[in-house]
């Protein structure tokens, strides 16, 4: 029975085709239970693979907490994590850029392995639900043979590179961040000093300072272009930012450079990456992102730090190897440039071009944005979509963090047409960047960490709001709403005008869902500020909240207000004391409606809350490459059970280097791959130091390295590929052996 | 049997539908509180109304999923099994019918839904979820016709249907079954016993 390793061939990219192939024999490794269940956890979601509610194999089905019992029982692939409990699979699309044979591709990834669904992520990602972990080696293969890899979606690494959707073509920006953003995407994929953080690391490039933009702001690393004439040249570098983010406690980035030249750009994210893994916080987990560590240091001590570890760092012609191809990056129109024409437009286009359409730069070609509602596009309209890109913009298709997309380069004079076949595949609806074009995170609907039904409250406000958009007033009409399932932000409710999260309250014994409402976040200007919290209000009274608090403003606002203003004039006090009475909930007895949320009928519960896979597992460089090793003679193990008996051997040796070099590591980060340099350090540093020697048998295990590495076998028989095999087993066991009380001494010096 | 596991059937609601779609979410939570569905874990309801030709309201099971399926601008039942089915491709049709006449009879006669719910069996659609072993070309449906057409005819009779292929190649196999008549899903579900 063919495979789609092997249908696929020489389509998947090497490098891809082997991370791929090494996951599928790690997931073999932590069915049989020879991986770490936290090791694998982490390697899984640094694949893309992220856990989702109920998958501890419990529910709460508005009765009681139901077991399901999955077939694979209690195989699990992390903590609390059941083997066959449905997952979700995070795509990672640095800044939000496909083209049309890639988004059907994700149609079909979407139908064949999870529930016919695209979900656009707030931070330019694709998400898949439902999906059996069984099923991600193909669909990882089948991405990777159109461009995409999903690797570091998840996991404490460098996420998703976002950047503006309107990079490019946008009349503000000082130029395109997008060959920037790609570039950055691309060193720091898989970059062996992004490998060792505590937690997540999230990078976004903005086009100009005044519009939202990148929301450089909220990011742990920011990038701003700006430009500087120099010498009667034009020069380009950045604003940088470092140390912002959301999350339960949001923080404004702090400016690092006013200009870093572009060739330090890359240079600067590595050095930075560094200084996070060496200083960042690894224990606790709700203080282990950037954030914390440049508030703890202060941004010029901060600063100095980084500095001092760019003068250290071997130089790598990668920094600026992809510049002379920055100029070059364009992107380029299917049809010619031209201006409506005056034709009698379809209709709804009027309102359509309004709220969805944005001029570029060049003139006669525009930008038309489709409003996904929550995010979510069918399988057949992503392939439509396709067929619809090719004829009206070729390859320019981008994600926007309102979890809507853009089609770029679109010749103005084809927009009536566009919005026809748009309107026609159910992606005509106008109202984006409005009041009715609301972004939620899943929220309850499929977060182990959610609270509260975001998606469902978010639904309820489109369809409240949507059926009297017209009458509502402009002011109004371009408020932004952002609702997050919980504290941690994923919906971006701080840099809403008018943001929420869940909450929960229990009023004599029965729990009852909330909204936080946070009122006067600035999304322009980068996401220029956060805003405040008012008070909870129970989830059934918050669309009475938005009509009050919108009626407030358009009442009482001052000629042109804009609603920050008017937040902060107002009071967070005068405005708790307008909510006051929609804060309270009446009696279970009375309107037992409270005691549900938004498009779930169950009782409401916080049963269902599980472990977050947000912060990742605390796995340290050593332990992943350990691991590695492990993987390595695993599959010696494979081709010895094949008689390949040279592979076999082969693949032991490689083993016990890849043991040798994790050690080496945590004294010298930068030791290349070369095997004589490996065995030379660790002899080094390890052997001769004793720090190797187990109690008993001495520097025995080391030796198995030292002998393999002076002589490799001629030709490798049965006997003697088996007893290589064996060798670089206990050869790793000491490694791992030796790490353990080397990791005990310094915690005890602690 | 490659690529005929993971089959999917829909059946179609008699139109109009007197039932607002809504009203399927509290109907799907009740069968996961009883665990309504034999040989199925049922997990999970998720609300999908508002995304154009969709699954609608989706019920996941580990084995399965049950949707009120929107695609073509049609409402149905959709059935789509996710984990592989055991025996030969009759078997397989014949188990992929039977859930899903089930999981319609359990709708026609569900108390939320209050028999405001009736399907048809005039049409329906037949789909295998897996481009690698069954892509969507004639030369997939010319092999498999005899099979299907011998499997169906143990369901629905011989020679009162016909057998039409989905031609649009970017689509999952598919193949659209047209009976002379309709018969009710607990007639057709008395006539595998």
């Amino acid at each position: 029975m063919i495979t789609w390793k092997e249908h696929l061939g020489t389509d998947i990219p090497d490098e891809l085709g082997r991370e791929i192939d090494i996951f599928e024999m790690q997931m073999e490794l932590r069915r049989q239970g020879k991986l770490d269940e936290k090791i694998f956890a982490e390697t899984r979601l640094r694949r893309g693979i992220y856990g989702q509610r109920y998958d501890n194999g419990f529910r709460h089905d508005g009765i009681r907490s139901q077991e399901l019992p999955y077939p694979s029982g209690d195989v699990i692939k992390g903590p609390e994590t059941l083997w066959d409990a449905p997952g979700m699979m995070r795509i990672k699309i640095p800044y939000g850029g496909v083209n049309p044979r890639q988004l059907e591709m994700l149609a079909d990834m979407a139908e064949e392995y999870s529930d016919g669904v695209l979900h656009v992520t707030t931070r330019q990602d694709y998400q898949l639900h439902f999906v059996h972990i069984d099923d991600t080696p193909d669909l990882m293969r089948r991405l990777a043979s159109v461009g995409i890899t999903t690797r570091e979606a998840c996991g404490n690494s460098v996420r998703n590179v976002t950047a503006c959707p309107l990079a490019g073509v946008c009349h503000t920006e000082a130029f395109d961040v997008s060959p920037y953003a790609k570039a950055c995407s691309a060193f720091l994929l898989g970059h062996p000093d992004a490998q060792d953080f505590g937690r997540k690391f999230k990078i976004s490039f903005s086009g100009c300072r005044e519009e939202a933009c990148g929301l450089a702001s909220m990011h742990d690393m920011g990038a701003i272009a700006v430009v500087r004439r120099e010498g009667g040249r034009i020069r380009r570098g950045f604003e940088l930012y470092v140390g912002g983010g959301l999350g339960a406690v949001p923080h404004q980035a702090k400016l690092f450079d006013s200009f870093l030249p572009e060739e330090e750009l890359l240079p600067t994210a590595q050095a930075i990456s560094r200084v996070f893994a060496r200083l960042g916080e690894k224990k606790n987990r709700a203080r282990a992102r950037i954030k914390f560590l440049v508030a703890k240091l202060g941004i010029d001590e901060f600063r100095k730090e980084v500095l001092k570890e760019r003068e250290i760092m071997p130089p790598d012609e990668r920094w600026t190897a992809y510049l002379p191809e920055v100029p070059e990056f364009q992107e380029t129109a299917v049809r010619p440039p031209a201006a409506l024409n005056g034709h009698q437009p379809p209709p709804g286009f009027e309102h359509w071009v309004r709220t969805n359409v944005y001029r570029q730069r060049q003139a006669g070609y525009a930008v038309a944005t489709l409003t996904l509602p929550l995010g979510d596009l069918s399988s057949w309209q992503a392939r439509e979509l396709a067929q619809i890109a090719r004829r009206f913009s070729g390859e320019n298709i981008r994600t926007t963090v309102e979890q809507n997309m853009v089609l770029r380069w679109v010749s103005e004079a084809d927009l009536p047409e566009l919005y026809a076949e748009l309107d026609k595949i159910g992606l005509g609806a106008h109202g984006a960047g409005t009041i009715v074009d609301v972004t939620a995170c899943p929220g309850t609907d499929t977060c182990k960490l959610g609270i509260a039904s975001s998606r469902g409250l978010a639904a309820e406000f489109r369809r409240r709001l949507g059926a009297k958009f017209f009458q509502l007033d402009e002011s109004i009409k371009d408020l932004r709403i952002k609702i997050s399932g919980c504290f941690n932000s994923c919906g971006q409710h701080h840099v809403a005008d008018i943001g929420f999260y869940g909450t929960s309250r229990t009023i004599k014994g029965h729990k009852v869902p909330h909204f936080q409402v946070v009122l006067g976040g600035k999304w322009t200007e980068n996401a220029g500020s956060y805003g405040l919290a008012m008070g909870s209000a129970p989830a059934r009274n918050i669309p009475e909240v938005l009509e009050r608090i919108t009626g407030r403003y358009l009442e009482h606002r001052s000629n042109g207000e804009s609603f920050q203003d008017f937040v902060r004039s107002v009071g967070k006090k005068n405005l708790r004391t307008m909510l006051q009475d929609l804060l309270l909930v009446p009696a279970y007895e009375v309107d037992s409606s409270f005691y549900s949320d938004w498009g779930d009928p169950r009782e409401f519960s916080m049963g269902d809350l599980g472990t977050g896979e947000c912060a990742g597992e605390v796995v340290t460089l050593t332990q992943f490459n350990l691991a590695s090793a492990e993987q390595l003679v695993f599959e010696a193990q494979i081709r010895l059970d094949d008689s390949d008996f040279a592979g076999a051997d082969s693949l032991s040796y490689r083993a016990m280097v890849e043991a040798a070099r994790a050690l080496v590591k945590t004294e010298f980060l930068d030791v290349p791959g070369a095997p004589d340099t490996v065995v030379s350090e660790f002899r080094r540093r390890f052997y001769d130091t004793e720090l190797f020697f187990d109690k008993y048998a001495g520097g025995k295990f080391a030796n198995y390295l030292f002998r393999r590495h002076g002589s490799s076998p001629q030709s490798p028989t049965r006997d003697t590929a088996h007893q290589s095999v064996e060798e670089s087993q206990l050869f790793i066991e000491a490694a791992h052996a030796c790490y353990e009380r080397m990791a005990r001494e310094i915690s005890g010096v602690r | 049997m490659a690529g005929w596991q993971k089959l999917g059937l829909k059946i179609f609601l008699e139109e109009p539908l007197r039932a607002d779609t809504q009203e399927f979410i509290p109907a799907f939570h009740s069968w996961i509180q009883s665990q309504a569905v034999d040989g199925h874990l049922l997990i999970d309801v998720h609300d999908y109304s508002h995304v154009h030709r969709g699954p609608g309201i989706l019920l996941v099971a580990h084995e399965g999923n049950f949707s009120l399926d929107q695609a073509d601008d049609r409402p149905g039942l959709l059935y789509h099994r996710k984990q592989n089915l055991d025996g030969n491709r009759e078997e397989c049709i014949r188990e992929v019918f039977r859930h899903t006449l089930l999981a319609c009879s359990r709708l026609e006669s569900d108390p939320v839904l209050g028999g405001r719910v009736r399907f048809h069996t005039r049409e329906m659609l037949l789909l295998a979820n897996d481009r690698l072993h069954t892509p969507n070309s004639r030369e997939t449906f010319e092999r498999l016709r005899p099979e299907l057409t011998q499997a169906l005819s143990r369901i629905l009779g011989r020679g009162v249907f016909s057998l039409d292929r989905v031609e649009d190649p970017r689509e999952l196999f598919s193949v659209w079954v047209r009976a002379r008549r309709s018969f009710r899903p607990g007639y057709l579900l008395r006539r595998f016993n």
